[in-house]
């Protein structure tokens, strides 16, 4: 059977239908896997016969689970965005200061003692500062193309909200306000509520729309700037109004659960693996695998061990081994430059 | 139609025009090449043609849509030769299209025009640089443009790839499109050009047909080398 590129060829459709059905498994297995009433998963008998079961599940598990779903599938597939957009499979949002900004704005929050709505709209504000920051240097720079500057400009940015965050970790009261401010920068779902999950979604599954409709002209776009326009696409316009969707997607879901590492730059990799580099497919497949792989990670952090693990650490741990396995099957292959 | 109407051009940040008082035409079905030294202006003529480049002097009148294919192109991806070459296949569909059957059938048969139809499922990061420069044609084809604009094609080519590439050229003349090249190459210039054009520092110095202007004389004063050949070939013929 030959491809249709852009469409679906019938075996990515497989892939990507089997993706589904595993990851509607693994949602369920993780919603019933947890540590009450006693460790690993919760029978149908527990929850009718134990309210407690029920509300555990429903008030703690769900928005958790709903949670890293969204997370995963926002990191997975705006992390595939940003290395088609920057032409380059290394590329994620915190190249462009995004996540720091982010880490700056709820450092700034949690060391004001402010709640957890000041909390999300302050690190979700600095993430958008960060990235408007960093694209109006890129605009000031005199050399090198459109991708060089940004990345460029997005270091400087990343490099100046972390030192801002280790100042205001400097000066944080170092028995209260300090372990908050280092947890929150390890990422984590602990907090998640529906609430938090309310305020979230409706910008995370915006950016994820936008991703998802435009995969193919986002694809496009990882072509250099030249060969795009010549093919009628609009590079400058069309990358930023990409840049400004995913970033969005990424402040969102990072003003909810902080920094949790990898899952924009690892699940690309793997998901241009299973279903080829045509983005019309690895998009989709992107938010699939990142969505699976989060509520994994997240399951393994809260049910491990007695104590919850940060899910930033387990997203770095699995992400780092599975990066390296890759690099050493020659999956990942450095292209013509 | 493609006219160059005393066109002057000046990158940012620099002092010098790439192009001054520059004025050039060129006609649908035939090639036209651009001869001229180094940093002539014979790139910044072609990103003219083809939109990317906004003259900030003069004027371009241009009919129809053009394919531009650079010299140079990033291939971060390692996408199928078919989906690249459908990419082709962009100026006809929406912001938010995704193309279908028929545009695979024309990446296909656009494919099997350049002589790569075997290669539509190989990744092209994995074909060679000749290989790679007709698959680029081939995405040229798929626009459906009336000009292809092209900047050296021809470069790090062997003589078959350029014999191959030069045939392409010739048919998509013969179809009534036009092409717009530059070029290094006298012999392929020679052997595939109606016209010619010789550019030096940002102003045309000739303008004609191949028999012309390609002169030793000529392209002697344009390099300031010395040139001398005995025969002159003749255009190459589609098989």
């Amino acid at each position: 059977m030959k491809a249709i590129p852009g469409a679906r060829t019938p075996s990515q459709g497989l892939r990507l239908g089997v993706g589904l059905l595993a990851l509607l498994a693994l949602t369920l297995a993780a919603l019933s896997f947890g540590r009450y009433p006693s460790p690993g998963f919760l029978s149908i008998r527990t929850l009718i016969e134990d309210p407690v079961a029920l509300r555990v599940l429903t008030l703690i598990r769900l928005p958790r689970v709903l949670g890293a779903l969204l997370l995963g599938a926002t990191l997975g597939a705006t992390g595939c965005a940003f290395q088609l957009i920057f032409a380059n499979p290394l590329v994620d949002a915190g190249f462009l200061g995004v996540s720091q900004g982010a880490s700056f704005g709820a450092a700034l929050a949690l060391i004001a003692g402010a709640g957890p709505l000041f909390l999300f709209g302050s690190a979700f504000g600095f993430a958008a500062l960060a990235l408007a920051l960093s694209v109006f240097l890129a605009s000031r720079l005199r050399f090198g193309g459109a991708v060089l500057r940004l990345v460029l400009s997005g270091i400087a940015v990343s490099a100046f909200f972390s030192a801002a965050v280790a100042l205001i970790k400097y000066g944080a009261d170092p028995h209260k306000q300090l372990p908050e401010i280092t947890y929150w920068m390890m990422g984590g779902l602990s907090s998640a509520n529906w609430r938090n999950l309310s305020l979230a979604a409706p910008l995370a599954l915006l950016s994820l729309g936008f991703v998802l409709s435009t995969r193919w002209r986002i694809t496009l776009l990882s072509l250099d700037e030249a060969t795009a326009a010549s093919l009628g696409a609009k590079p400058g316009l069309e990358r930023g109004l990409t840049l400004g969707f995913a970033a969005a997607g990424v402040a969102a879901v990072t003003a909810m659960a902080g920094t949790v590492s990898w899952v924009g730059i690892i699940v690309p990799h793997a998901a241009r693996i299973i279903l080829g580099s045509d983005g019309s497919s690895t998009l989709g497949g992107s938010a699939l695998l990142g969505a699976a792989f989060v509520v994994f990670a997240d399951a393994l952090a809260r049910g491990l061990f007695p104590g919850e693990l940060p899910l930033g650490i387990v997203t770095a741990l699995l992400g780092t081994v599975v990066f390296f396995s890759l690099l050493l099957s020659r999956r990942v292959r450095v292209e013509r430059g | 139609m493609l006219r160059f109407r005393t066109v002057s051009y000046r990158y940012k940040g620099e002092k010098t025009y790439a192009l001054s008082d520059f004025s050039l035409s060129a006609q649908p079905g035939r090639v036209t090449a651009l001869l001229g030294p180094n940093g002539s202006g014979k790139s910044t003529a072609l990103g003219i043609a083809a939109g990317w480049l906004v003259p900030v002097g003069g004027s371009i009148e241009r009919e129809g849509r053009v394919a531009f294919l650079p010299q140079m192109e990033r291939l971060a991806f390692s996408f199928s030769c078919l989906e690249y070459v459908t990419f082709g296949r962009a100026p006809h569909l929406p912001y938010l299209g995704i193309p279908g059957g028929q545009d695979a059938n024309l990446a296909r048969e656009a494919l099997a025009r350049v002589g790569m139809a075997e290669k539509a499922d190989k990744r092209v990061t994995a074909l060679s640089g000749g290989e790679l420069q007709l698959v680029r044609l081939a995405r040229a084809l798929v626009q459906e443009a009336l000009w292809t604009v092209l900047d050296e094609p021809t470069d790090m080519l062997d003589p078959a790839h350029i014999l191959a590439l030069g045939g392409v050229l010739r048919a998509i003349t013969a179809a009534g499109g036009g092409v717009l090249l530059s070029t290094h190459d006298i012999g392929f210039a020679l052997a595939t050009a109606d016209d010619a054009a010789l550019v030096k520092e940002g102003k045309l110095v000739a303008q004609g047909t191949r028999a012309e202007v390609l002169n030793p004389h000529a392209l002697g004063a344009l390099y300031g080398v010395p040139f001398a050949w005995d025969r002159v070939p003749g255009p190459l013929h589609n098989p």
